[in-house]
């Protein structure tokens, strides 16, 4: 995938641009269009209706976080700690234990992300090494009136279910 | 110094120490050659061959360099490419069956296997058979967990235990790809040293019990200290890490290599002595229970010493010089006895003939280069005259029971200054809060007569005070620690010829 | 001094005291929607009252009130708190004042008396505004400089640079100006502009002054620190500037002044150069004379904008998303009703004119009205000039800045006293 580059005319050397005012008339004329246009008849707007109308949420959307589980419903994450490690934003904190089930020898005992620090910028899940944490919920709207509520533990971080099928998650290049 | 030769390393010439083997001498001037089993306390093993190199002229083309003794002349091959490729297919070998379980391995980070592995290896796994499975979390005893799916037969483990330590609980057993570390049946490991094979085993086969999974090695910060366990003074390196929104917390002691000390170890005591630093800590001032600022409570402490009618100041064998030192002038100021009691630090028969002491006092060699009297009979004279006592973190509790600690205190005034909120200083009427030895910076002298200096590696979220600054507080005239460092000069003799600075950080054998 | 006199002292004091102030809603409203359309978005547009938006005019009030309510910081590290707390009445209240020698419309002749349609009956005009523009700043250097913070001090003393650049060569085109009018007074200069060159050209001040217009418009941006030359707010690299430190009112009364200094200098630029309250083609006497078919035509003209205007409100009053019996036709239809009653009532007043005696004191009376409406409509006008000119341009750099104040206008500005002193002289 290439990005489309539009090389534009450097622009300001001539009499006419040095002047400014015709330029500036121009520029006036282009922006009364549009307000003209727009007041005439307000249904092309580019916007969206929120929160009547909601947003489309891609796959590839990066929303409140979630932990993925095994199918017999145990935490897939074994506490390796590479998130908190990779999170620039120093939100995630960790506490490891041991783990009993025979899927791995550890697990976290605790994992809590501070949302209100969270800046949604992804490297936790690019650094999981097991897929254990995913950006998939596809929940965009977090408040609340508390600060504690944003501190998302374990048991919220687990019950989440992701927005996608694995297919599509799949599909969306995660 | 050591007598110097010239040899190549990859055809530039380096001068090297003689009489040392190729992987210390070379290593010594920055230039690493990988190994795995070869470990300076423990000798040369040559099992692992991470360690070949080649050699130009003269013997043979590979040599493996942990048996090679470095020579004049030498022509050492490092970055050759058949050099290269055994590396590589060394690390190949030692991979196949190993379970690449980084992610949930506490050494990762400070794993040789792992290091390795990005700088000469970094190839897939061509292997296409199921891996040999063994077994996984053995308890070794003593607090060190086995993985014999980690572990790469170095054996560094088994010649500790035979060599070091002397009982042999640990060998190696079968042959090819069934061999591993074992324990014989029903007799796990059971020597003070024994998790030493934690910090020797280069990969993480052998794990501590106590720090497994307490954090990855890669949050810990690590700074040199001095272990206070016993008298011999073993240089540890403190780890330590503060957890968001955390106090700073010290989660390991390793064993930090000095050889006029401790050399590579230190034992498993000392090691967990790390939790005294953690837990049960004096944070806060108090008068009869109730909690107090330190201002309060050095304007009641003064107030006590105008009341009392007599004062005895009793010192702990734990207290660097400086704060030796500043308490001594404090104690000469009030016209105090001052006593440096401590008969309960000495534990007869505890020690051995390797690292361990009879004597739990980090100091007491202080205290004697001080002329601090530490008699039983005076200090309990001076006690039975006096109606106030000041004790600087001195634990009676190891010499007196709970009723004869009653009896001596009986009708007196207590004022302890101390770091641990323990029951000997919840009997006294009055406690200040002072840092423990990892919150400081100061000096000991350990029972080789060697003074050794360590800094400060711990900042506490409201660090307390150093009890050299708390006895400046009450009254002692020495505020600044070149005050003090001035009076030690005048009554320790040997030390006139050094400055704070100019001790080695090896440490300086007093004569 | 009749009931009457007194009457028409308060009705003139209180156009000139709370016309700027009503004018802070719509120039607020006129602002934010105008943005949105500008930039293809809605504007605020949900602030409602039972279901009415008033087209977002609600959104003032919302902004009013959380404003007034919000906790008033004056934080501990402001020494000077008095000065701190004056500077933003400074600002306000010398842009309202400024506003009170414009005059809205021509003077009313009543039973023989005439009274002067402006705040403040004197008649140095034009200076009046040239020096409270110039005293405003005072209050931006008084909030930059007691609010003990770098980036409000940067800001005050790029607002002093800036104001002191400009005002010559405002002053400077209103020189010129006043070579062609012969006047500093803001009526006698509208009574001029009511005349007509060659017969059939307003002789508006833009006709006969478009260099000294362009000059004085340009200036007048700069000195209500308007986009392009807000340097001293300059969110990217002082954050707020002088207002940084500024909560809840006192940011509210900054917020306001600023936008009655946007009122009175188009106020002013509409006297100076768009010939005021004058009608074009229709001066003062030609009004007074047909008054009734002026009120004739207007009876005809305002159900066909009516009309027109019920369409536009129809067509755009809905919700553009799907929506069960949308509340918005509903509150449109209201709208529209209402409107439409407004219409009645004042096709009821002109025909009243229309019964009344010609020439006499209704048909003044009338004209008076429809020279403040033209004014006010002028006014409008120009406001969305501001406006427009905001959401079109970028900032200036703060040496273009001085260098178009210093090299550009000002040599334009004597240039253009010059060619008009001539001119003047050559043509008496």
């Amino acid at each position: 995938m290439s990005a489309k580059v539009k090389t534009l005319e450097r622009k300001g050397s001539s009499l006419a641009e040095k002047i400014y005012f015709v330029e500036i008339f121009k520029g006036m004329a282009t922006t009364f269009g549009h307000f003209w246009r727009n007041l005439l008849d307000n249904s092309n707007l580019y916007v969206r209706h929120y929160p009547e109308v909601e947003p489309e949420i891609p796959v590839r959307w990066r929303g409140r976080h979630r932990l993925t589980s095994h199918e017999d419903g145990t935490v897939k994450c074994v506490a390796c700690f590479m998130c908190q490690t990779n999170c620039p934003a120093e939100c995630i904190s960790i506490e490891a234990g041991e783990r009993l089930d025979d899927k791995a020898e550890k697990m976290p005992v605790k994992f809590n992300i501070d949302l209100l620090e969270c800046i949604y910028c992804g490297y936790c899940v690019e650094a999981c090494p097991l897929d254990a944490i995913r950006m998939d919920t596809g929940i965009y709207s977090v408040t609340d009136n508390n600060r504690e509520s944003f501190v998302l533990g374990l048991e919220e971080l687990l019950q989440t279910p992701g927005a996608f099928s694995e297919e599509e998650y799949k599909k969306g290049g995660a | 110094m050591a007598e110097m030769i010239k040899l190549f390393v990859n055809g530039n010439e380096v001068e090297v120490e003689a009489g040392k083997n190729l992987i210390d001498a070379i290593g010594a001037v920055g230039i690493e050659i990988p190994h795995l089993c070869y470990h300076p306390a423990l000798g040369a093993d040559g099992n692992c061959r991470m360690c070949l190199v080649g050699l130009e002229e003269g013997g043979p083309p590979l040599v493996p360099a942990c048996k090679t003794p470095a020579a004049e002349g030498m022509k050492v091959l490092l970055d050759a490419d058949h050099i290269k490729k055994i590396q590589h297919d060394v690390l190949e070998f030692q991979l196949i069956n190993h379970p690449v379980d980084c992610p949930v391995c506490d050494q990762a980070g400070e794993c040789s296997l792992q290091d390795y592995y990005m700088t000469y290896d970094g190839q897939k796994s061509r292997m296409t058979v199921p891996q040999v499975t063994k077994s996984k979390k053995m308890d070794f005893g003593c607090g060190v967990v086995h993985d014999q799916e980690r572990c790469v037969l170095c054996g560094r483990c088994v010649r500790f235990c035979r060599q070091i330590t002397r009982t042999g609980e640990l060998g190696i057993v079968n042959r090819t790809d069934t061999a591993r570390v074992a324990i014989f049946p029903g007799r796990p490991l059971d020597n003070r040293y024994a998790v030493n094979v934690v910090d020797l085993c280069p990969v993480g086969a052998m794990t501590s019990a106590d720090f497994r999974f307490k954090q990855r090695v890669w949050f810990m910060k690590k700074e040199r200290g001095v272990c206070h366990g016993c008298s011999r003074g073993c240089n540890i390196t403190i780890d330590h890490n503060r957890e968001k929104d955390q106090d700073d917390l010290i989660y390991r002691f390793r064993p930090l290599f000095n050889e006029q000390v401790n050399g590579y170890f230190i034992c498993d005591e000392g090691r967990l002595s790390y939790r005294d630093e953690n837990e049960n800590r004096l944070t806060e001032a108090r008068l009869s229970k109730t909690t107090i600022s330190l201002d309060r409570a050095v304007t009641a402490s003064l107030k006590e010493f105008k009341r009392a009618e007599g004062i005895v100041i009793l010192i702990s064998p734990d207290c660097s010089l400086e704060q030796m030192v500043s308490i001594k002038s404090l104690a000469e100021e009030l016209g105090a006895p001052l006593s440096g009691f401590s008969d309960g630090y000495i534990k007869k028969g505890d020690g051995d003939d390797y690292l361990i002491q009879d004597d739990k006092a980090a100091n007491r060699a202080g205290l004697t280069a001080l002329n601090i009297d530490s008699s039983q009979s005076a200090f309990e004279e001076a006690l039975a005259k006096a109606g106030l006592l000041i004790n600087f973190n001195n634990d009676l509790s190891l010499f007196y029971d709970e009723s004869s600690l009653k009896k001596l205190f009986k009708e007196k005034r207590v004022i302890g200054v101390t770091s641990r909120d323990t029951k000997l200083f919840q009997m006294a009427n009055l406690v200040i809060p002072v840092a423990s030895f990892t919150e400081y910076s100061g000096s000991i002298i350990n029972c080789d007569n060697i003074l050794q200096t360590f800094n400060r590696a711990i900042t506490k979220n409201d660090a307390p005070l150093d009890m050299s600054e708390v006895a400046a507080l009450l009254g002692g005239p020495l505020k600044t620690n070149g005050d003090r460092y001035d009076k030690l000069k005048k009554i320790v003799v040997s030390l006139n010829d050094f400055n704070p600075d100019t001790i080695p950080a090896t440490g300086l054998k007093l004569t | 001094m009749s009931l009457l006199d007194i009457l028409l002292v308060a009705i003139r004091v209180a156009f000139a005291a709370f016309v700027p102030l009503c004018f802070i809603a719509v120039c607020v409203w006129m602002e934010r929607r105008g943005a949105g359309f500008f930039q293809d978005r809605a504007g605020p547009n949900r602030a409602n009252i039972f279901g009415f938006r008033a087209a977002g005019l609600v959104q003032n009030l919302a902004d009013g009130a959380k404003l007034f309510f919000k906790e008033d910081v004056i934080s501990d590290h402001i020494q000077h708190k008095f000065y701190f707390v004056i500077a933003p009445l400074i600002v306000f209240f010398t842009a309202v004042v400024s506003f009170a020698v414009v005059p809205f419309a021509d003077t009313l002749v009543l039973n023989g008396k005439s009274y002067i349609m402006q705040g403040i009956p004197i008649d140095i005009g034009i200076l009046w505004f040239l020096a409270l523009a110039g005293f405003g700043v005072y209050g931006i250097i008084l909030a930059g400089w007691s609010s003990t913070n770098k980036y409000g001090l940067l800001g005050s003393l790029r607002s002093t640079a800036q104001v002191i650049s400009y005002e010559i060569p405002m002053g400077l085109a209103i020189v010129s100006l006043l070579v062609v009018y012969g006047t500093v007074n803001l009526n006698g200069m509208a009574q001029f502009q009511g005349q007509l060159l060659f017969g059939f050209i307003p002789m508006w001040g833009i006709i006969l002054q478009p260099v000294g217009f362009l000059i004085f418009v340009i200036a007048a941006f700069a000195e209500t620190n308007r986009t392009p030359f807000d340097l001293a707010e300059g969110e990217s690299e002082i954050v707020a500037g002088f207002h940084v430190e500024y909560s809840a009112m006192k940011f509210a009364i900054f917020f306001m002044g600023e936008y009655i200094a946007m009122f009175a200098s188009s106020a002013i630029i509409v006297t100076l150069y768009f010939g005021g309250y004058q009608i074009p083609f229709l001066s003062t006497d030609t009004l007074i004379t047909y008054a009734k078919p002026v009120a004739f035509l207007l009876m005809l003209g305002l159900p066909a904008g009516m009309y027109f205007f019920a369409g536009w409100i129809r067509k755009n009053n809905v919700s553009h998303y799907p929506r069960k019996n949308d509340p918005r036709v509903y509150e449109g239809n209201i709208y529209i009703k209402g409107f439409w009653g407004l219409v009645i009532l004042l096709e009821l007043i002109l025909f009243a004119i229309l019964l009344c005696k010609s020439g006499g004191a209704a048909a003044h009376i009338f004209v008076v009205l429809l020279q403040i409406c033209t004014f006010l409509m002028k006014v409008t006008m120009m406001i969305f000039v501001y406006i427009w000119v905001r959401w079109t341009l970028p900032r200036f750099r703060y040496d273009q800045l001085q260098k178009i104040g210093w090299q550009v206008l000002l040599p334009a500005a004597l240039l253009n006293i010059f060619i008009t002193s001539a001119f003047v002289v050559a043509l008496s």
